[in-house]
């Protein structure tokens, strides 16, 4: 019997093949499968919730509303509400809401520059985005944007889609063991929800802008929102656009020209002022 | 500075890849230049997997040698495995983790066994364990051990190997 050991061959027991392309490829593929996936639940989800009967949806929302209505107001707050619920009505009788459909404007007294659009027609309207407006039109513009995602159903159908997504990645996610690869996957999941989203701020933009001309016979306050935002978000050009949720203010003026354009709408007109009530919520927090 | 905390998750996983990729590679390929180093160096230490030593009639000494070894991966493995667990197929990334961890454990046994004197290490057994945690969050983490009977004498014969 001859003994011998030989040095280990170099080529049986592993790969020689350059790690960064396995990595490649398995990222490219499962990124484009996830998404593609949560693409497709995410769209018939959405579309399901969408068909949801209102008073459902109302039914189910209770609870917003009775926090929003419950909460304490002083005498300035609560005219503001009246103000903005006037205004609200006269843009939503413009905006043919469905059968059945209400909407509920609320105010809020915080400083944050933002308004929004929950489930069961709730519609919250923050003192510090009213505080940075100059007229009743741009106003008016927010108002309707977001009347018009409650129309759309756009609430409802981003709670169905976010949380089918939501199910569907983290059956993905923890299939993978090892829970590391999940983050990018749950990237690549949520990337379809913030193209959903950005196209329902596109749509709600197209009916606010309708309601706009309809109510005023321009769409100046539009412009002037939109102006406004792009001073507010200088810092916007910095932002991964694919990111966020609502598209660049530029790319909104540009098709606020486009739409106004196509269907005829003045784009120029005599803007009006903000109703007394909003008004004093301005000069009362300039600095915000 | 907001741009880095609003994608902080993000940029950490970007850090821990490349952080993972480049230092995971460089130590791999040290450790695989001392593994080829050290072979040569122990080669007139010989292993065998037989259950008996050529001369079983030969009364001699004998001592367990043992080698192990703790590996762990590194985060950009990780994340490449975690992927393949998706689809299947090679694992290309832990082979050569796994490679290396076998020939650490087999060179330490021979090590053990040029200490006592022998140089010829038969019944060699490898066994590995999961050190890492659990399924979810720990690192993968192996325990390697090399095992074997050594001989403190050679056996009198013209096929054994020579003496160093």
């Amino acid at each position: 019997m001859r003994l011998e050991n030989r040095l280990p061959d170099e080529t049986v027991n592993y790969s020689i093949e350059h790690p960064l392309k396995e990595f490649a490829w398995l990222l490219a593929g499962v990124t484009a499968v996830v998404a593609a996936v949560a693409a497709s639940v995410g769209y018939f989800a959405g579309e399901i919730a969408a068909r949801v009967p209102f008073r459902v949806e109302k039914d189910y929302a209770a609870g917003i509303t009775r926090h929003w209505e419950e909460q304490k107001r002083t005498s300035e707050a609560e005219e503001a509400r009246r103000a903005l619920r006037a205004l609200a009505a006269k843009l939503a009788a413009a905006m043919d809401l469905p059968a059945g459909m209400d909407v509920t404007v609320h105010y809020s007294d915080e400083a944050v520059v933002n308004a929004m659009a929950t489930l069961g027609g709730n519609v919250v309207f923050f003192r510090g985005l009213i505080a940075r407006l100059e007229s009743e039109d741009a106003l008016a513009m927010v108002l309707a944007h977001e009347i018009a995602h409650a129309k759309l159903r756009h609430p409802a159908a981003s709670l169905g889609r976010g949380v089918a997504v939501g199910v569907t990645l983290s059956l993905v996610s923890s299939s993978m063991g090892r829970g590391l690869a999940g983050d990018p996957v749950q990237v690549a999941g949520v990337l379809p929800l913030l193209k959903y989203g950005r196209d329902q701020e596109r749509a709600a933009d197209e009916e606010a802008l309708r309601a706009l001309a309809a109510v005023y016979g321009h769409v100046a306050g539009a412009r002037e929102l939109f102006a406004l935002f792009a001073k507010i978000g200088r810092d916007e050009a910095l932002q991964i656009g694919l990111l966020h949720t609502h598209p660049f203010t530029s790319e909104r003026l540009a098709r606020v020209d486009e739409l106004a354009r196509e269907r005829g709408w003045a784009l120029e007109g005599r803007v009006r002022e903000l109703p007394p009530a909003l008004a004093r919520l301005k000069r009362a927090a300039p600095a915000e | 500075m907001d741009l880095i905390l609003e994608y902080f998750d993000f940029l950490l996983f970007l850090v821990l890849l490349a952080l993972g990729y480049f230092v995971g590679r460089m130590n791999e390929q040290r450790h695989y230049l001392s593994i080829r180093r050290r072979e040569r160096q122990l080669a007139n230490v010989l292993a065998f997997a037989a259950r008996f030593p050529p001369d079983p009639h030969t009364p001699r000494e004998c001592v367990l040698v043992t080698g192990s070894v703790v590996v762990s991966s590194d985060y950009f493995k990780q994340f490449v495995t975690g992927l393949r667990t998706l689809i299947g197929g090679r694992m290309r990334a832990y082979e050569s983790l796994l490679d290396r961890a076998r020939r650490e454990a087999m060179l330490r046994m021979k090590a053990d066994a040029s200490r006592h004197g022998c140089r010829l290490i038969f019944n060699v057994k490898v066994e590995s364990t999961n050190v890492g945690g659990g399924m979810r969050g720990g690192t993968a983490a192996m325990e390697v051990l090399a095992y074997g009977t050594a001989l403190k004498s050679l056996p009198d014969r013209s096929e054994a190997p020579r003496a160093a």
